[in-house]
């Protein structure tokens, strides 16, 4: 069971994805949950520092999903954050190239709150082995 | 439904329609570009994140549409479909098909769309790319076959840790390398391989770009700030009033002067927030500009005419009710020009210009007013044609046309039941006239113009007071009654003696700086019948458009900034009082619909 007082980093571009994610993240018990919308301000704000979960969608202008997974991952002080990503069906071919860049899981749109707990679990379980 | 999903359900609506909003124009562009990656992207982002929070409020219909449209987006993107305008169209179709199941939920009203033509549609375009490239189908198969198998395994219950998919994700790719290797002989792959070469690190798009600090607030709430602040400004009005009265009668007292200064302090603060809370209320043109080059190139593939369309000034912000209401009366100049304005193909060569047909649309802001332009390079209105159709529809009679300058006569089009073309097509002609434009742009306080010179062209230009709910307005008295004019169409005002005003046939005239103008009573006008002793010591030289004319009033009482109070249950048209407001005394005054009043004497000045 994952920490529920975790500060969690939506990032979306388009602002209802991000209210739906919130909404289901709260139901999960997440109360501390910031939003960006798109990788560079997502980017930004993690350097801000204080977040220990990332949930990214793939596509997005400026900075999309993957490059801020690699930027992260890439980073010193970021690249131990785990990072879950929003992928669509289109986009399933795509995810090997998240896993190289790795991506600790992905969730496959439209998800439900059972789904996201469950990848949210596994990653934290794994994390802290 | 619980209110917070009802609230994302209508985020997601605005939003969507935002998005839809925001790639039509890029469809246009596309289409005059045939292949460009970065707008086919956005256009497939769009799509896709619709699609995507649909699928999470369950609007099925919404996501099989955006679904297919987006595969064949992706194939555009991907340069393995080629953009046609027969596939544009079924895109864009896709498109207003999502408009229009967006209003269904927004409206709520229940009924349903059938959508399965479209989508039989969608699916031959997409089977037809398909079985045309053979090669990549295998590779698709191949690749997808390997996500499977990696969601397969990221998915099972058994994974242990990331390295083993990655290592089991090496495997995979190794095989489809050489899979990869194998085809080159028969074809090259470029773009297909790249999909699972070495990433490319974080190059290209990684440009920081500046994020807007934005809220989204309900549109009510603002307005209600809006109306609390007119409400302030007319109590500020009042104290400051007040203030000026004590000081004339306890100029000595310390306090009379503290209260002064407060209150000029206040009239500042006061004065600021009205700006602030004006431009809260401002948008750019960009969001109903952004419709009108889908507008156009319909028109123009449907009309088989070939136009180019140039617009300028879209980030000119103007008032939101401006946004809202300016669009529906463009949309018709717009068509109009289209339609009547811009010859056929032929008709340009034979006249020896070029084939393709320029419409421009341009809008700036010209002191307190926003002026907006729409100017076509057509055949330009016939003057005899609009004065034959006239008389024809007994709008004005044979005499008349013959007394009517050239550009009164043009303004004929704006009359109601005047329509010039000799056949409605489907596309402008649908019984609305130019009448509806003149009369939806009044309701805005602006007014609408049109200069037009045969086979160059003509311009509707359009003019709207930069802010409509608080304006600067002249108090004057006719008789024993107080009223305001809003100040923007005032050129000057000028004292006059009675012996200065002229009679011209029947009609009081007065020589403004070398020019006769026609002077008109208000008594007259609003009904009173001629008082006939009112000494009218002042006159008001009004410009409305291209009209001039003069008011005569009795006094000038000075300028205040008034606050717009609608008066319900009188007609505006015919009273020409536009609402009322409360003046620094407290007394309600009626203000003058300057433009009404142009409209309705000066036709009269005329017959």
């Amino acid at each position: 069971m994952a920490d529920t007082k975790i500060k969690v980093l939506v990032v979306d571009d388009f602002a209802t994805m991000r209210r739906i994610v919130k909404n289901i993240l709260r139901q999960l018990g997440y109360e501390n949950i910031e939003e960006a919308e798109d990788g560079a301000q997502a980017y930004t704000k993690l350097k801000g520092g204080g977040f220990q979960f990332i949930v990214s969608d793939w596509n997005m202008p400026n900075m999309d999903g993957l490059e801020l997974l690699k930027k992260v991952r890439s980073d010193p002080e970021l690249k131990g954050l785990p990072v879950l990503m929003v992928t669509a069906e289109a986009e399933k071919e795509k995810v090997v190239e998240a896993i190289r860049a790795g991506v600790n899981n992905y969730v496959v749109k439209p998800f439900t709150a059972e789904i996201l707990k469950e990848k949210i679990d596994r990653i934290f379980e794994k994390l802290n082995k | 439904m619980s209110d917070e999903m009802a609230e994302i359900i209508t985020e997601f609506i605005t939003e969507a329609e935002e998005s839809l909003e925001h790639i039509d124009p890029l469809f246009v562009e596309l289409e005059a570009k045939t292949y460009d990656r970065e707008i086919l992207n956005e256009i497939f982002r769009s799509m896709h994140t619709i699609k995507g929070a649909a699928g999470f409020l369950g609007f099925q219909n919404i996501v099989d549409v955006a679904h297919r449209s987006e595969n064949i987006l992706k194939k555009l993107r991907d340069g393995e479909m080629t953009v046609s305008t027969s596939l544009m169209d079924t895109i864009l179709k896709s498109v207003d098909m999502i408009r229009l199941l967006l209003r269904h939920i927004k409206l709520n009203d229940g009924m349903e769309e059938d959508t399965s033509l479209l989508l039989r549609e969608l699916d031959e375009a997409l089977n037809v790319s398909q079985s045309s490239t053979a090669a990549e189908t295998i590779n698709t198969e191949a690749l997808s076959s390997a996500a499977t198998s990696a969601q397969d395994t990221a998915d099972g219950f058994d994974i242990n840790d990331i390295e083993s998919i990655q290592a089991n994700m090496h495997k995979e790719t190794d095989k489809i390398e050489e899979s990869v290797k194998s085809e080159t002989v028969i074809q090259p792959l470029p773009s297909k391989s790249a999909v699972i070469s070495a990433p490319e690190g974080s190059s290209g798009a990684t440009a920081v770009k500046d994020v807007a600090q934005t809220l989204r607030v309900d549109v009510n709430r603002v307005d209600k700030v809006m109306d609390l602040t007119g409400e302030i400004v007319l109590v500020r009005n009042r104290l400051l009033n007040i203030a000026n009265y004590l000081e004339n009668k306890y100029s000595e007292d310390n306090h009379v002067e503290n209260l002064l200064s407060t209150v000029s302090f206040l009239d500042l603060v006061t004065s600021d927030m009205q700006l602030a809370v004006m431009k809260m209320r401002m948008q750019p043109l960009k969001k109903v500009f952004g419709k009108f080059p889908r507008l156009v190139r319909d028109m123009a593939v449907s009309l088989d005419k070939d136009i180019e369309l140039e617009i300028s000034g879209e980030d000119t912000e103007v008032d939101r009710f401006v946004i809202e209401h300016i669009g529906d009366p463009m949309v018709h100049i717009i068509r109009n020009s289209i339609d009547h304005g811009i010859e056929s193909m032929e008709e340009r060569r034979r006249k020896g210009k070029s084939a393709k047909g320029r419409l421009s649309i341009s809008a700036f802001q010209q002191g307190n007013q926003i002026v907006i332009d729409v100017s076509d390079d057509g055949k330009g209105i016939d003057v005899e044609k609009v004065k034959r159709k006239a008389v024809e529809k007994g709008i004005v009679t044979d005499e008349d046309t013959l007394r009517m300058t050239e550009e009164n006569a043009i303004n004929l089009i704006f009359m109601p039941g005047f329509s010039t073309a000799d056949v409605a097509t489907n596309l402008s002609g649908r019984g609305v006239g130019m009448d509806v434009v003149k009369t939806n742009i009044l309701k805005l306080n602006g007014y609408v113009d049109v200069v037009t010179k045969k086979d160059a062209g003509s311009t509707f230009r359009i003019s709207i007071p930069l802010t409509l709910a608080i304006v600067q307005a002249l108090m004057v008295r006719i008789d024993q009654s107080q009223y305001a004019v809003p100040l923007a169409p005032i050129i000057e005002t000028i004292k006059v003696d009675r012996e200065d005003i002229g009679n011209v046939s029947g009609q009081k005239v007065l020589v403004v700086r070398g020019k006769v103008l026609p002077l008109f009573e208000l008594t007259e006008i609003l009904g009173f019948g001629d008082m006939g002793n009112s000494d009218y010591r002042y006159v008001l030289v009004i410009a409305i458009g291209e009209r001039r004319f003069c008011i005569a009033v009795d006094d000038l009482l000075g300028q205040e900034e008034i606050v717009i109070k609608t008066i319900d249950g009188i007609n505006t048209d015919e009273s020409y009082v536009v609402g009322a407001t409360i003046t620094g005394e407290g007394k309600v005054v009626l203000i003058l619909d300057l433009a009404g009043i142009s409209r309705n004497v000066m036709t009269a000045l005329k017959a």
